[in-house]
Formats: structure tokens, C-alpha cells, sequence
């Protein structure tokens, strides 16, 4: 069993009247159980060169109904330039310049792969995933 | 008016070498330098059925494909309890599973106007008891939600 550890923290000093300080860790276990994950594929990185054609980063038919937990960042610096992320069909949204996202992920169906789709051509998108067996 | 999003994720034993990513996003509006300057604040509710419910209504009339909004979504399953999960979805889409302690940050640009963001306590039962969660949005555009 490995242990590995995601935190988060949110702030902002003039977004609110008040300061806004939100912070959380979570340790990444497998579905309904404290088993610490074990595996992962590893810190990669994708470059897309042209076309912005749709591609599939994570494919649901590679992967068992499970907790996993997925990392992304768009790696861009020009605040225009995004990658569209979709599960299967429906769009979540938009992870625009130096964005990273950070959510779960079940593969409950072959089509659920995870989709991006580059706004340019030439952008990189860096990922992780931490993989329940 | 910046408001930051930082992730680390780290182990010294899932892998030969230790992982370590920290991440630092600034929250900002779509296409633009400019910051996030508008959030739901941070909100909790506590789910005791196992009917889907809808946390963020996307905008039926303000969204269209192409129309270019950034929004963050924050979300935890605040139960102590590993087994106990809220299963997210969009639309009809499942997302995952948060089980007890996890969270979620992803972004949620509402494209399609049936895009809500949907939870269900899926395996709750009355002697599981509530499973408290918390989440906040960071956006732009008053009409970003049709509840705003």
C-alpha cells in the first residue's frame, strides 16, 4: 500500500470582504476503502500539434470501474490558448493558460474516456493519473 | 482581485522515486489576464437521500457553444467515513466518485446549457447518516448561473 497525499488550497485576500482561505488533503485510497492507491502512470505531458483535433488522453476501456483520480494542467502561457476536457460526450469545461484540474474519475463505461481538445496548435497539456486496480 | 488554486500532490513510496507536484493556478476570466471577481462562497449541504440532485444549474439562456466563460468548481466529500461516496456527474454524464475526504477542482464552462452539476449520495442508507459536502464556484458574468 502506498500512501500518497493530494492537498488543495483556494485563497484570495480581495476577492470577499473578508479573506477566503480554504484548504483540504485528501489521501488517495481505492473505492469504499482506506487502501492507499498504488498505482500510477506516471507525470507525463502531451503536445498536440496541429489540427486541434480531439484526442483521447485516458481511454475508459483501459481501466476497471474504479477511484481514480486524474491530474491536469495546461502547460500554455497565452491566456487565450485552451484545452476543452470532456468525459465520453459532455463537455466540463475549459482549462485555460497555466489552469490545472484535479478530479475523480471511474471508467464505469468503455466510453467514458477523457477527452481534450486544444485550442491551438502546439499546446502541451501535462497529466497524471493515480489508478485504482 | 486574484484568487489562486494550489495542488500538491505528493507520495514517497507509489513510485522508485518520490512524487511531488505543486501547482499554483491564478483564477482567471476566459481568454483574458483579468481575475476571477465573482464566487457562490463557500457553501455546505449535507445529502440523506439517494436521488440526484442538482448543486449548480447551468445557465439555460446565457450559454452557447463558443461562448467563451471561465468558472471553477470546487467540491468535498466532508465524511469521515472512506465507504460513504457522492457520485458527481454533468448533465448525465458520471464524472466519479468522492468518497469520504476527496475533492474535486475542475473547471465548468457551462458550453452545453444542459450542464448542470449534479450530485447523488448514492449509497446512502438513514443508519449511514447525512454525508456533508462543500463546494463553491468562482466565476465570471452574473448570468454565469440562473440561480445568481
Amino acid at each position: 500500500m502506498a500512501t500518497t497525499i493530494a492537498s488543495i488550497n483556494l485563497t484570495s485576500t480581495d476577492l470577499l470582504s473578508d479573506s477566503l482561505s480554504v484548504s483540504a488533503i485528501a489521501t488517495l485510497t481505492g473505492a469504499g476503502n482506506s487502501t492507499g492507491l498504488t498505482l500510477t502512470g506516471g507525470l507525463g505531458r502531451k503536445k498536440l500539434a496541429s489540427g486541434h483535433a480531439q484526442y483521447t488522453l485516458f481511454d475508459g476501456d483501459a481501466y476497471a470501474n474504479g477511484a481514480h483520480k486524474i491530474y491536469l494542467k495546461n502547460t500554455s502561457t497565452t491566456a487565450t490558448e485552451y484545452f476543452t476536457i470532456e468525459i465520453n460526450s459532455e463537455q466540463m469545461g475549459k482549462l485555460y493558460a497555466g489552469d490545472w484540474a484535479f478530479f475523480p474519475w471511474e471508467a464505469n463505461a468503455d466510453t467514458n474516456d477523457i477527452k481534450i481538445d486544444p485550442s491551438a496548435d502546439d499546446m502541451t497539456l501535462e497529466y497524471m493519473i493515480f489508478i485504482d486496480e | 482581485m486574484a484568487t489562486t488554486a494550489t495542488l500538491t500532490l505528493a507520495s514517497s513510496d507509489i513510485a522508485g522515486d518520490p512524487v511531488n507536484v505543486t501547482k499554483v493556478a491564478t483564477l482567471t476570466k476566459a481568454d483574458s489576464t483579468n481575475d476571477l471577481d465573482q464566487s457562490s462562497g463557500l457553501n455546505r449541504v449535507h445529502l440523506r437521500s439517494t436521488t440526484q440532485k442538482t448543486l449548480l444549474s447551468a445557465s439555460a439562456t446565457n450559454r452557447t457553444p463558443g461562448d467563451n466563460k471561465a468558472g471553477k468548481v470546487y467540491l468535498i466529500n466532508k465524511s469521515d467515513d472512506a465507504s460513504l461516496y457522492v457520485t458527481v456527474s454533468i448533465n448525465a454524464q458520471t464524472v466519479g466518485k468522492l468518497y469520504g475526504g476527496d475533492f474535486l477542482f475542475i473547471p465548468w464552462s457551462q458550453t452545453d446549457a444542459s450542464a448542470n452539476i449534479k450530485v447523488a449520495a448514492t449509497n446512502w442508507t438513514s443508519s449511514t447518516g447525512d454525508i456533508p459536502i462543500e463546494y463553491a464556484l468562482f466565476h465570471e458574468d452574473q448570468d454565469f448561473l440562473t440561480n445568481a
